[in-house]
């Protein structure tokens, strides 16, 4: 038997090899959406039939009840069109992130991902990858379509502050979906309980309506919602124009929150994973 | 196109599509040594209370064909799981080239190639070509290299003209010689099949089988889970036969045949110098010492033979037409290796 033992690869070699595959998951999903033409024309007539509905709300919404950013009273239209995007975000970020597994397990693709040499982490990494580049360049057009569309006034220096805000959001997002993916691999329909939470953080997050209009404790848990510090931090910067200084609390105060959420996320899933090796159901649903 | 492609695997009968030339090579240099590539020592796996696997062992050596056999239910996937990593023992250890299933299980997958059971194991919104360069990325192969290997891969299974057509458009023959050639991307030393011939025709079935044969003649070992056991005769050399996670038989395929119980055959048989039916107790007297014969009821003429141990047909047919019987038809009732498979896994035994 000895003889055929060849030394193993060390952790960075492997590391490397791993990061060579991740533009293989890329092609994938693009091949794949690729071929869903009228998914993807359908997704974003939605977005839009979403921003007609906000943007008739509006003309009904009292402009002084509307906060303000900098020295700018935003129009309703100006401020729920960034919650709506970042509600967008993180709806189908976490959703794509969370049913990645369970994606492959019900296409029966999963058994066959995982006999390859390839670690699970990459799987789960891989398989995000183009919802990554995807979800924010699909916020950032709607954005800058329902600028144009509905004559807004976005701040054009804010972009970049709030495209580092946007940055910052995604570790958040992926480690709630990667703990919605460890529940629905052990639960398999685990991912309801998720909803309701996210549903909670999202409608106290203040995507939609002012805070002060929420009730007090709402407002109290928002301070910590990674959601509403987010959408504010980004408000601030496309509306107020507050540039680099006006956002950089909300990143400070972003930033150990997503990595706490991702942190949590990779833990809960590896433990799924863990367990699921240990019963045998990995790949059945 | 399909069609044309199905075809050339069926027609390629005898001549099934084989390994190129690198995976000889590199097949060819494991051959060389008897030393087993797969080692599978006391495996225990529990499911809750149920005991899948029971102390199993099987030593598996390059260039051998090992049939784990089974009837449902009998662990065969557990144990194939196992083998690839996907489901850890309980207690044991699995071994491919050295590598531990549990401790080096990407090692072990480098050396690997598997097909699964099920139907679904592709992404059918995309060919077949792009389905394979993906997998043969996950191998660690670079793009150009990917492309390559699969086009070689997809020509040595004969799907090369069906390349560039969505999975979703394949026949369930054409996805599982898609899943044999995903298999043999990265030049395996062994080869996991699980029931790849399930769902196949006979002739597509043979050609799995061809395939497989030409890699291991030319070094790489294949473990090919089956339940249908007539498929491992004249293709498997060792066999193991699993039944409620325990092992029953370990060894070759004519040792396997020595437990058959004694061989029945179903015979049309007239009197050859006088009219109407044979009597049953002329039969008997005719074979004394070889078998016994009864009416099968089937017809006037039928009847079943059953032979003695070590008794040869040959023998028993020609008591009887020595004795002036005609045999007009004469037919295996029950496979030999059925029959052994039968009394190795009796119903109701634990």
């Amino acid at each position: 038997m000895s003889t055929f033992v060849e030394p193993l690869p060390s952790r960075l070699a492997v590391l490397v090899e791993d990061l060579r595959k991740l533009p293989a998951f890329l092609r994938r999903d693009f091949l794949v959406a690729l071929s869903y033409r009228t998914a993807f024309i359908s997704d974003a007539l939605g977005l839009f039939f979403g921003a007609f509905i906000f943007y008739f709300v509006g003309l009904m919404v009292d402009p002084t009840k509307i906060p303000t950013y900098g020295d700018t009273r935003a129009t309703y239209m100006e401020f729920v069109a960034i919650g709506l995007a970042l509600g967008v975000f993180l709806q189908i970020g976490l959703g794509r992130v969370a049913a990645v597994m369970n994606r492959e397990q019900l296409m029966g693709t999963l058994e066959s991902l995982v006999v390859t040499p390839t670690a699970t982490a990459t799987i789960q990494i891989g398989s995000v990858v183009y919802d990554l580049i995807y979800i924010p360049i699909r916020t950032a057009l709607f954005l800058l379509a329902i600028d144009v569309g509905f004559g807004l006034h976005f701040q054009a220096d804010g972009i970049l502050p709030a495209a580092v805000m946007l940055l910052f959001f995604i570790p958040f997002v992926w480690g709630l979906g990667l703990a919605a993916a460890g529940a629905m691999l052990t639960f398999r329909r685990g991912a309801g309980a998720f909803g309701l939470g996210i549903g909670f953080l999202t409608l106290g997050s203040g995507a939609y309506f002012p805070l002060e209009l929420l009730p007090g404790w709402v407002q109290d848990v928002s301070v910590v919602n990674p959601i509403t510090v987010a959408i504010e931090g980004m408000r601030e910067t496309l509306i107020g124009g507050v540039g680099w200084s006006g956002v950089a609390t909300d990143l400070l105060v972003l930033a150990p929150l997503s990595l706490f959420s991702l942190v949590a996320g990779v833990f809960i899933f590896r433990l799924a994973q863990w367990r699921e090796r240990r019963q045998g159901t990995l790949g059945l649903y | 196109m399909l069609s044309s492609s199905a075809g050339r695997l069926a027609l390629s009968g005898s001549a099934a599509p084989g390994p190129g030339v690198d995976q000889r090579e590199a097949l060819a240099e494991r051959a060389d040594s008897r030393a087993p590539v797969v080692e599978v020592r006391s495996v225990l796996r529990r499911f809750g209370r149920t005991i899948a696997l029971n102390d199993v062992s099987l030593d598996l050596a390059a260039g051998e064909i090992h049939a784990l056999l089974g009837p449902n239910g009998a662990g065969k996937t557990t144990l194939l799981r196992i083998l690839t990593g996907l489901v850890h023992p309980n207690a044991g250890t699995a071994r491919v080239m050295g590598f531990d299933a549990v401790a080096s299980p990407r090692a072990l997958r480098q050396r690997l190639g598997l097909v699964p059971s099920g139907d679904r194991s592709f992404y059918l919104r995309i060919s077949g070509l792009e389905n394979l360069v993906f997998f043969a990325r996950l191998y660690g192969m670079r793009r150009r290299a990917a492309v390559a290997r699969s086009n070689e891969v997809l020509e040595e299974v004969g799907l090369l003209e069906a390349a560039r057509t969505r999975v979703g458009l394949y026949s369930h023959g054409m996805q599982k010689r898609l899943a044999v050639a995903r298999a043999l991307l990265p030049h395996p030393a062994v080869l996991v099949l699980d029931e790849p011939t399930h769902d196949l025709d006979p002739r597509a079935a043979r050609a799995i089988r061809e395939l497989v044969r030409e890699l291991a003649s030319c070094g790489a070992a294949a473990i090919w889970a089956t339940q249908r056991i007539e498929e491992i005769r004249g293709f498997a050399d060792t066999v193991t036969l699993l039944h409620r996670g325990e092992v029953r038989f370990n060894g070759g395929v004519p040792d396997l045949l020595a437990h058959s119980i004694p061989r029945r055959y179903l015979l049309r048989v007239r009197n050859g110098s006088f009219s109407g039916r044979p009597a049953e107790a002329a039969l008997n007297t005719a074979l004394a010492g070889v078998g016994t014969i009864a009416d099968a009821g089937e017809s006037s003429e039928h009847y079943l033979l059953q032979l003695q141990h070590g008794v040869i047909l040959g023998d028993a047919l020609k008591r009887l037409t020595e004795a002036t019987f005609q045999i007009l038809t004469c037919s295996e009732e029950r496979s030999e290796l059925e029959e052994a498979f039968l009394a190795l896994t009796p119903e109701g035994s634990q």
